[in-house]
């Protein structure tokens, strides 16, 4: 009988888990389908009316001057990114491969030093990226955006993919090697496709790391031209904070549609790039 | 024909290798030297490198503010590390006791908050915990019958325990869990036909078993909440009253960045950051060498 008290309670307690977590996004979406612009009361898609054309207070020409259109917004956002995603995994996948099958003098140091720096977030380093992109001319463009948030991701990205070329048995290279294939010939035609879930895995974590962005974001662009969701919410919450939460809960679920979309495709490949976690 | 195969191997190498080393040297080692050189000087909104010596230091120093960035730095990160350390441990041990596909699903579900974009997450989490009387508990307790909580402004650091706990503990959630399914189900069984209890088991097997885990777990948490901020700039931002949740490297980004007239103090900024640096590689070391983390690197075994 006591076995079965314990497994009720523990089921009990997953129950309770499993609501608390959904809680926040259950808000969300009763938030932005409200008909009261501060609180979750009735239902309507009218704060989804900006879709249409991308505008975001139509009816309002003082206030919808003021912000960016949704949709340019959006490509920012995904070009920041793609270019992410794409630096990261082709850096990553060659960097990862030659940690993990050449030795050579400095490799470990090399590995330790990647491990350390991830250790260490990049936030510390906004002072003197600042002053970099600055020297570069790449303040205020996607681009620095796109090179600083590439640096800080790609540390985890050649420690994930190198744990992931660690677990491919060596006898499928040498046979490679043997039947006459360059080392070059065997990364590029024998191991690259079998460490493709690797690379999924960090492909789809630099994605959604480039599409949340919002500090080097905010703190390397000016101009609203340039702006991507996180900023164009952001602002949103600091001037209509008090008054519209339910546009600000609609614009959420619109910038909120891949990252679900790719989370649901790839949360096992997700948990694997964890051992670097980055966020507190 | 060996020297040509020796070249061929040193062409490889660098080619592949010379993209990763170079982006981590300039986006990564150079911003850490010039962030220690920018200490040294008062760099400001003229952008003129004007040598100060160690003057800002006195300043950090001496300044009586500095203690409040210190205290709440020792209490954020104490406070959130207490909250995801154990929130982690409680995700694993529930989700790998009870059936597999509910299990995982738990584990997914709490994985959502670290890959959903800050500013939303942030939003919701202002929103539920919101003074005001339009915000949801206090929606909830009106219409119970109850009296609004100014939950922000008094209950502060609990709301940024919950708010970065949410986000930092499925990274201890995910390794703890593969670590207890790691334990072979024989220990289990001998205790239970011991007759022990489930939270016997859990205290006297699985905690003991996982300890190096939890200990991983805890090091590189406290290095990465050390110096992360996010979450704080966009909730509370310091507030709420006087610096009440300012944290080091929050003040750090408000004297560069900050929108006060105040900011700017690029020179000034630069301390609080080399000195959450020093810290962070000491602390790196330190844990290099308590877990082993060398035999991670153990070299290839043909070449």
């Amino acid at each position: 009988m006591r076995v079965k008290v314990t497994t009720v309670l523990l089921y009990a307690l997953a129950l309770i888990l499993l609501v608390i977590i959904a809680v926040p996004i259950v808000l969300l979406l009763g938030l932005a389908s409200s008909e009261s612009p501060v609180t979750i009361k009735g239902f309507t898609l009218e704060n989804f009316n900006y879709l249409r054309k991308g505008i975001l207070f139509e009816n309002d020409p003082v206030y919808s001057k003021l912000y960016p259109n949704v949709y340019s917004t959006a490509l920012n956002t995904l070009v920041l990114a793609l270019g992410n995603m794409l630096l990261v995994v082709l850096i990553s996948s060659m960097a990862g491969y030659i940690i993990s099958r050449y030795s050579f003098r400095g490799r470990s140091t090399l590995l330790g030093t990647f491990l350390i720096i991830h250790g260490v977030p990049a936030s510390v380093l906004l002072i003197a990226l600042y002053f970099m992109l600055r020297e570069m001319k790449l303040l205020n463009t996607i681009l620095g955006v796109v090179l600083v948030k590439m640096s800080v991701d790609l540390p985890l990205g050649v420690w994930v993919l190198k744990g992931f070329y660690d677990s491919i048995p060596w006898d499928l290279e040498i046979a490679s090697l043997v039947d006459g294939t360059s080392r070059l010939g065997a990364f590029y035609r024998v191991m690259l496709p079998l460490v493709k879930p690797g690379i999924f895995a960090v492909a789809l974590f630099s994605f959604l790391s480039g599409w949340g962005e919002y500090i080097f974001v905010y703190t390397f662009i000016q101009s609203q031209t340039n702006w991507t969701l996180s900023l164009l919410i952001r602002s949103l919450i600091g001037e209509m904070g008090g008054i519209n939460l339910s546009l600000i809960a609609a614009l959420s679920v619109f910038y909120l549609i891949p990252v679900v979309v790719l989370f649901v495709v790839g949360e096992k490949y997700l948990v694997r790039v964890t051992i670097g976690g980055v966020k507190g | 024909m060996a020297s040509r195969r020796r070249l061929m191997r040193i062409a490889i190498l660098s080619l592949m290798l010379i993209p990763a080393t170079l982006v981590i040297v300039v986006f990564m080692v150079v911003p850490a030297v010039l962030t220690i050189l920018m200490s040294l000087t008062n760099l400001d909104y003229r952008f003129i490198w004007e040598w100060v010596g160690l003057a800002n230091y006195q300043k950090f120093v001496t300044d009586i503010n500095t203690l409040i960035f210190v205290r709440n730095t020792i209490i954020y990160v104490a406070g959130t590390l207490a909250f995801n350390v154990g929130m982690g441990l409680l995700l694993a041990l529930v989700s790998t006791h009870i059936h597999d596909t509910i299990g995982t699903l738990m584990r997914a579900l709490w994985y959502l908050p670290r890959v959903m974009p800050s500013v939303i997450y942030a939003f919701i989490m202002m929103w539920i915990f919101s003074p005001m009387d339009t915000g949801f508990l206090n929606t909830v307790i009106r219409g119970l019958g109850g009296q609004p909580v100014p939950w922000t402004f008094k209950y502060y650091w609990p709301f940024l325990f919950i708010v970065n706990g949410f986000i930092g503990c499925s990274f201890g959630m995910v390794i703890f869990s593969s670590a207890i399914k790691a334990i072979p189900q024989d220990y289990i069984i001998a205790a239970k036909v011991d007759g022990a209890s489930q939270l016997t088991i859990v205290r006297r097997i699985i905690l003991p078993l996982i300890k190096w885990h939890i200990a991983f777990v805890v090091a590189y948490q406290t290095l990465s909440l050390l110096a992360s901020f996010e979450y704080i700039l966009l909730t509370l931002d310091g507030g709420p009253g006087y610096y009440s949740t300012e944290v080091m490297i929050l003040q750090a980004y408000h004297l560069a960045f900050g929108q006060y007239l105040a900011s700017m103090r690029y020179g000034y900024a630069a301390v609080f950051v080399s000195v959450l640096l020093v810290i962070g590689l000491v602390l790196s070391i330190v844990y290099w060498k308590v877990f082993r983390l060398r035999e991670l690197m153990a070299e290839p075994k043909m070449e």
